[in-house]
């Protein structure tokens, strides 16, 4: 077990600047998610965490030693690729006793390990299989433990999930979470799915070309977005953007609502919201359509549940609304959030 | 009726892939039924060429066969030639093509010369090495001699210790490339992340070579050897061209001794009996291609 410290790394493949001033650091027995659109450079930084990738500048600190130069078996961290990157003619058994078995590691104290972690993950009636002849969850779970196997100081995995079917990835995460917490160790998690970063982090780092948008907790995120990059990547639907005079004015589609929840509530800013269309998902139904003065016309959505008895028909407007206090404002040119400005909307 | 239309339409389909397959039909009865059902047939006559009396001697030929010394030493040279030829291959074709699928600058035109000797026809290629291996003008004695190897000329054609080393070497020439070919694309197929798994795992570059590439190209490498095992038993025109079987049966094998019966000693009945012994070992060598073929197949 060890922290991690990324400073000011920068990496340049040919002239593309893919990782953009990186420093962040995390905590001893702290799961970090590093979560972001493909092309974001998130793989490309756990890469160099590995040492799988050379940071054209910038150091990574392991337990407080720096590792930058080191080779990627002396740095003492363990990786799951996406891929799970078993190997086809082993069985699971020699798979995960082969980080033991290339250090040399007498067959007793293999078999005990290997025991240990298979039993770990659940997998111990499985170790005579093939890779091929177990599930994609199964193989998922083999790799983790082979990455376990060997005490690693720091775990990094690679869109683990991101091989197993949409209802295998719920339980999976589960299942991670709590590996995790059992484990203790020092967790660094790459996605691009915001669920699962909302679901598994501790902190999130938001990244968009290669330089870190956000570092936050999933509330921190969520509540409190830092651009509007981070405010229309998580959540879905995203944000809706209204581009005011010099601001760029958000709010969440399930905070803009029919005034009648709102009952005689101050602090509300009133929204004629025409409907153009309505999605019924089942628990929920989406609304589609176009605000109108006070706010400039624009494209938004509202979230509502499908339980609120809402008779409402598109093409008609209706009257909507948003609390005051879940209004949030963007610098137009900057993107980045700032303070309500004085006087906008009389609020 | 719909019923009595489908089968005469069926039927109609039956008669045009029928006709359809006719022409290659016979081109193969004409090209080896006939030749193979030939030499079955000659193997237990004696067949002089130009006489019509073709006795029959029952199995007498294979009697003859097993019996003459020619026989077993055209036996052994063959396998001096096959398992010569093919190790060699195997053991540069898997070494070159480690070797070209690591990046460097010029890897492609790399490539393409290493290709080259299997594109080139095998009578110039012949031509050219024969000239090469020349006791007084051949490039190979020259070059030997200048950087201090060999004091002397060496007589690589000529000499019966020599010419089976000559053979081979044009052999391994020619058709290393062809294991590069097969090799090249499998070590291209194994995934880079698993050699990065091992890398963070602590394994070196040799345990790498071992435990991950090496298991990969495994059945490819065995597929290719037994292949060219087969392709290089039954070989033929390198071996006539280069030597023609000399000097003094040095360079015999078992094609070129079917050869000699049938052309030059003209006993059509003994060369049909030979050139049939061949096949049958042939036919082994097949049977164990095809096992382990299906093997590899039922493991992807």
């Amino acid at each position: 077990m060890a922290s991690l410290e990324l400073r000011n790394i920068h990496k340049f493949f040919q002239e593309q600047h893919s990782v953009d001033d990186v420093n962040l650091s995390v905590a001893d027995g702290e799961l970090l998610v590093l979560l972001g659109p493909s092309g974001c450079g998130k793989s490309t930084l756990m890469r160099i965490i590995a040492g799988l990738e050379t940071p054209t500048s910038g150091d990574v600190l392991i337990g407080g030693k720096v590792t930058t130069h080191l080779r990627p078996k002396d740095r003492n961290v363990a990786m799951v690729f996406q891929s799970y990157a078993l190997y086809p003619h082993l069985t699971l058994y020699e798979n995960i006793a082969f980080p033991l078995r290339v250090r040399g590691v007498k067959d007793k104290l293999v078999a005990e390990k290997v025991k240990w972690a298979a039993q770990l993950v659940d997998i111990e009636r499985l170790l005579d299989r093939k890779p091929r002849q177990t599930s994609g969850g199964e193989r998922q779970r083999t790799a983790l433990a082979r990455s376990l196997v060997r005490d690693p100081a720091v775990f990094l995995l690679d869109e683990p999930l991101s091989n197993l079917d949409a209802k295998m990835r719920n339980s999976a995460r589960e299942e991670l979470r709590d590996f995790q917490k059992r484990v203790n160790i020092t967790w660094v998690h790459v996605t691009h799915d915001q669920t699962e970063a909302m679901g598994l982090g501790d902190r999130i780092v938001v990244m968009d070309r290669g330089s870190v948008r956000q570092i936050g907790t999933p509330e921190e995120i969520y509540l409190r977005p830092a651009d509007t990059f981070v405010a229309t990547f998580v959540g879905t639907p995203p944000m809706n953007l209204v581009p005011m005079d010099s601001h760029t004015l958000g709010f969440r589609p399930e905070n803009f609502l029919h005034r009648a929840f709102f009952g005689n509530e101050p602090d509300v800013l009133d929204v004629p919201f025409r409907l153009s269309r309505i999605e019924y998902l089942g628990n929920e139904r989406l609304l589609y359509g176009v605000t109108a003065d006070p706010l400039p016309e624009a494209k938004v959505v509202a979230r509502i549940p499908s339980t609120l008895p809402l008779q409402l028909e598109e093409g008609r407007v209706e009257g909507f609304g948003v609390r005051r206090s879940d209004l949030h404002w963007f610098d137009k040119a900057t993107s980045r959030a700032i303070a309500a400005p004085a006087g906008a909307l009389h609020g | 009726m719909a019923d009595s239309d489908g089968t005469s339409s069926q039927r109609e389909d039956r008669v045009l892939a029928y006709s359809a397959l006719l022409p290659s039909v016979l081109i193969l009865l004409l090209l080896v039924a006939l030749p193979a059902a030939t030499v079955v047939n000659f193997s237990v006559r004696e067949v002089q060429l130009g006489e019509s009396d073709n006795a029959f001697v029952g199995l007498d030929n294979f009697a003859w066969a097993l019996r003459a010394e020619q026989f077993w030493s055209a036996l052994v040279n063959t396998l001096i030639w096959v398992f010569g030829s093919v190790g060699l291959e195997m053991v540069i074709g898997l070494g070159v093509a480690l070797l070209l699928n690591r990046s460097f600058v010029g890897r492609g035109v790399a490539r393409a010369i290493v290709f080259a000797p299997y594109l080139i026809p095998t009578v110039v290629a012949v031509l050219v090495w024969r000239y090469m291996f020349h006791d007084v003008v051949g490039i190979l004695n020259f070059f030997l001699m200048k950087i201090g190897v060999i004091d002397a000329p060496l007589n690589w054609l000529n000499s019966p210790r020599m010419a089976m080393l000559s053979v081979i070497v044009v052999g391994v020439w020619k058709f290393f490339p062809f294991v590069v070919l097969a090799i090249l694309g499998v070590l291209q197929s194994i995934p880079q992340e698993q050699y990065e798994a091992a890398k963070i795992d602590g394994a070196n570059g040799w345990q790498m070579f071992w435990r991950i590439t090496l298991p990969y190209v495994m059945p490819i490498f065995l597929l290719t050897a037994l292949l060219r095992t087969i392709w290089t038993f039954h070989k033929f025109d390198i071996i006539y061209l280069l030597t023609g079987g000399g000097p003094v049966g040095a360079t015999t094998t078992l094609p070129v001794l079917v050869y000699q019966k049938a052309f030059a000693d003209f006993e059509m009945g003994r060369a049909s009996a030979l050139a049939i012994i061949t096949a049958a070992i042939l036919a082994v060598l097949l049977g164990v291609y095809f096992f382990l073929n299906k093997r590899a197949e039922a493991r992807q």
